[in-house]
């Protein structure tokens, strides 16, 4: 069975490519907008990776993703911060929110499908 | 000469020696009160001195400056000496209108103005205050800049009568002062006022930019992730035409981006966000990154590429990324700026310092113009610009990065000849300079 990624993320350009690149790369693409749908989409879709963007409208990528690791089950599943902040200590928040790998945008698609291969192995 | 002539010129004789010396007492006050106005903007302390003087000098009992607000048409009692805490209370609690006071009389005319006995003046509320303080004669002189009033030097006495010519002469050199003294520091304050404002102005620009160059990102990646998927074949096998110039598309839009990326930098050192992350890192094999990075560029313009690493360098704490964009930058013009021969990176350290060096036989920079290639938006000449690209921006980051960290950057150059930039920096960069 394909393993499922869940893409939030409120630039529906960026999601599209994310989404595009992955289902050729032969994984399962489920998108959530903003933080509280991708709460509820982890909860309704079970996915096997979160790549979560940081700057999201209604709830942040750091609540969304404490959200997500506090639901039953949740805690082995990897997220991957996804942000445009370069800046000193966002890493950091990132992390202690609760996210396993940290990139920062712009990112080349090949190199993002490379940190996915780390924490999914490559049989997609 | 008969005795009574002898005494005539004896007692003219005293007399003019006493004027000669109220000349010079006169003289001196005056000289004071320049000395107060020109070396200090505290107008108080000015005003202050003023006063006292006047007083001093004229034999009266009290003065006081009165402020006129133009904008309401009254009066506010500033400094004054001489009078009882209780009567300057008094005087601060009254509503003086311009209208009917002598002060306003005397703003008008632009005169000094006796009262040789106030009691005969119509009643105004200052009026009979100063009469129930037991003050009968008053000496009003406006302060005027340039036509415009800004209140009035006023000496007050107990006993009624005229205040002799010599007296109001003098009094009227103190008012100018005093109006001198006013209108510094009302420049002064305006300039503080503008200078702020600039400075707000200012940070607002930084913060827009970065937020500015912040949001150009986000469509950009848009292009080159579209275009990277397309070259992927993705969205099915492109034609074989198609595929170099999607590659230009993805190389336009990667340095695209290293310039928005610049501005950002720029932006947020000038806004104060700019941060270290301090890790430890090996010199040796930033070197060897930027090296890797740029030797192809080098080999097009077939320039031969030197380095010469000390053997045995110490782990360095700093930025490591970018403290690589600083060398990345040295070694990218350097190749840029050289049409034929050599560039070299050397690397030593001494003493808790590493000491790298980049140096080329490019043009050269004239000597006049090594400390202004340091400076934001400069480049030796727009021509160059325009054949060289780049923002004019990256070595005035380079430098700021480098004196985060405690370092220096700095260029020795030989027009026709080459230049060499010289980066002195800590092995330990001071946790002080990198802490967020």
């Amino acid at each position: 069975m394909s393993q499922r990624i869940l893409v939030v993320e409120d630039q529906e350009d960026l999601r599209a490519i994310l989404r595009d690149f992955l289902s050729a790369s032969g994984y399962v693409v489920i998108e959530a907008a903003d933080g509280v749908e991708s709460v509820a989409k982890a909860v309704s879709e079970r996915p096997d990776l979160v790549l979560m963007d940081i700057q999201l409208p209604v709830l942040d990528g750091y609540d969304a993703t404490r959200q997500i690791k506090a639901l039953p089950g949740f805690t082995a599943i990897p997220i991957i911060a996804v942000s445009s902040f370069a800046m000193k200590g966002d890493e950091e928040r990132a992390r202690a929110a609760g996210c396993d790998d940290y990139v920062t945008k712009p990112y080349s698609p090949v190199q993002l499908l490379r940190i996915i291969r780390g924490f999914l192995g490559d049989k997609a | 000469m008969t005795f009574a002539d002898q005494a005539v010129i004896a007692i003219e004789n005293t007399r003019l020696f006493e004027e000669v010396q109220a000349r010079n007492r006169d003289l001196t006050a005056l000289g004071e009160v320049g000395r107060a106005v020109s070396s200090t903007l505290e107008l108080k302390v000015v005003l202050k001195t003023i006063v006292e003087r006047a007083v001093e000098l004229s034999g009266t009992d009290g003065g006081s400056i009165f402020y006129f607000r133009e904008d309401i048409g009254r009066f506010e009692l500033g400094e004054t000496t001489g009078l009882d805490e209780e009567v300057i209370a008094r005087f601060r609690k009254l509503d003086i209108a311009a209208g009917e006071t002598g002060l306003g009389e005397a703003i008008e005319s632009g005169k000094p103005l006796q009262m040789a006995d106030i009691t005969k003046r119509s009643s105004n509320p200052l009026r009979d205050a100063a009469i129930e303080a037991g003050l009968r004669a008053a000496l009003i002189v406006p302060l005027l800049s340039a036509e415009t009033p800004l209140g009035a030097l006023v000496l007050q006495r107990r006993q009624p009568g005229d205040f002799p010519p010599a007296i109001v002469t003098l009094m009227q050199s103190f008012a100018d002062q005093s109006a001198i003294a006013l209108e510094n520091a009302r420049l002064f304050d305006e300039i503080a006022q503008k200078s702020r404002e600039l400075e707000i102005a200012s940070q607002h620009k930084s913060q827009f930019v970065a937020n500015m160059s912040h949001e150009l990102r986000t469509p950009l990646a848009a292009v080159l992730g579209y275009a990277e998927l397309l070259q992927e074949g993705i969205y099915g096998a492109m034609p074989e035409k198609s595929l170099p110039i999607l590659t230009r598309i993805r190389s336009n839009g990667k340095h695209l981006l290293g310039l928005i990326n610049t501005v950002l930098d720029i932006s947020k050192i000038e806004a104060g966000q700019f941060k270290l992350n301090l890790t430890e890192y090996a010199l040796g094999s930033m070197v060897e990154t930027v090296m890797s990075a740029t030797e192809s560029l080098a080999a097009t313009k077939k320039l031969a590429f030197k380095t010469e690493v000390a053997e045995g360098l110490p782990i360095g704490l700093g930025d490591e990324q970018r403290l690589t964009q600083v060398l990345l930058n040295l070694v990218g013009n350097a190749i840029k700026f050289t049409d034929a021969g050599e560039v070299r990176i050397t690397v030593g350290a001494a003493n808790g310092q590493f000491s790298l060096s980049v140096s080329d036989t490019g043009p050269g920079i004239p000597a006049e113009e090594c400390e202004h290639i340091f400076e934001k938006f400069r480049q030796l000449d727009s021509s160059n610009t325009r054949a060289k690209g780049g923002t004019g921006l990256g070595l005035a980051i380079a430098r700021e990065i480098v004196e985060m960290h405690g370092g220096r950057l700095w260029v020795e150059s030989t027009l026709g000849r080459g230049s060499k930039f010289h980066m002195e920096l800590p092995v330990r960069a001071l946790i002080a300079a990198g802490a967020a």
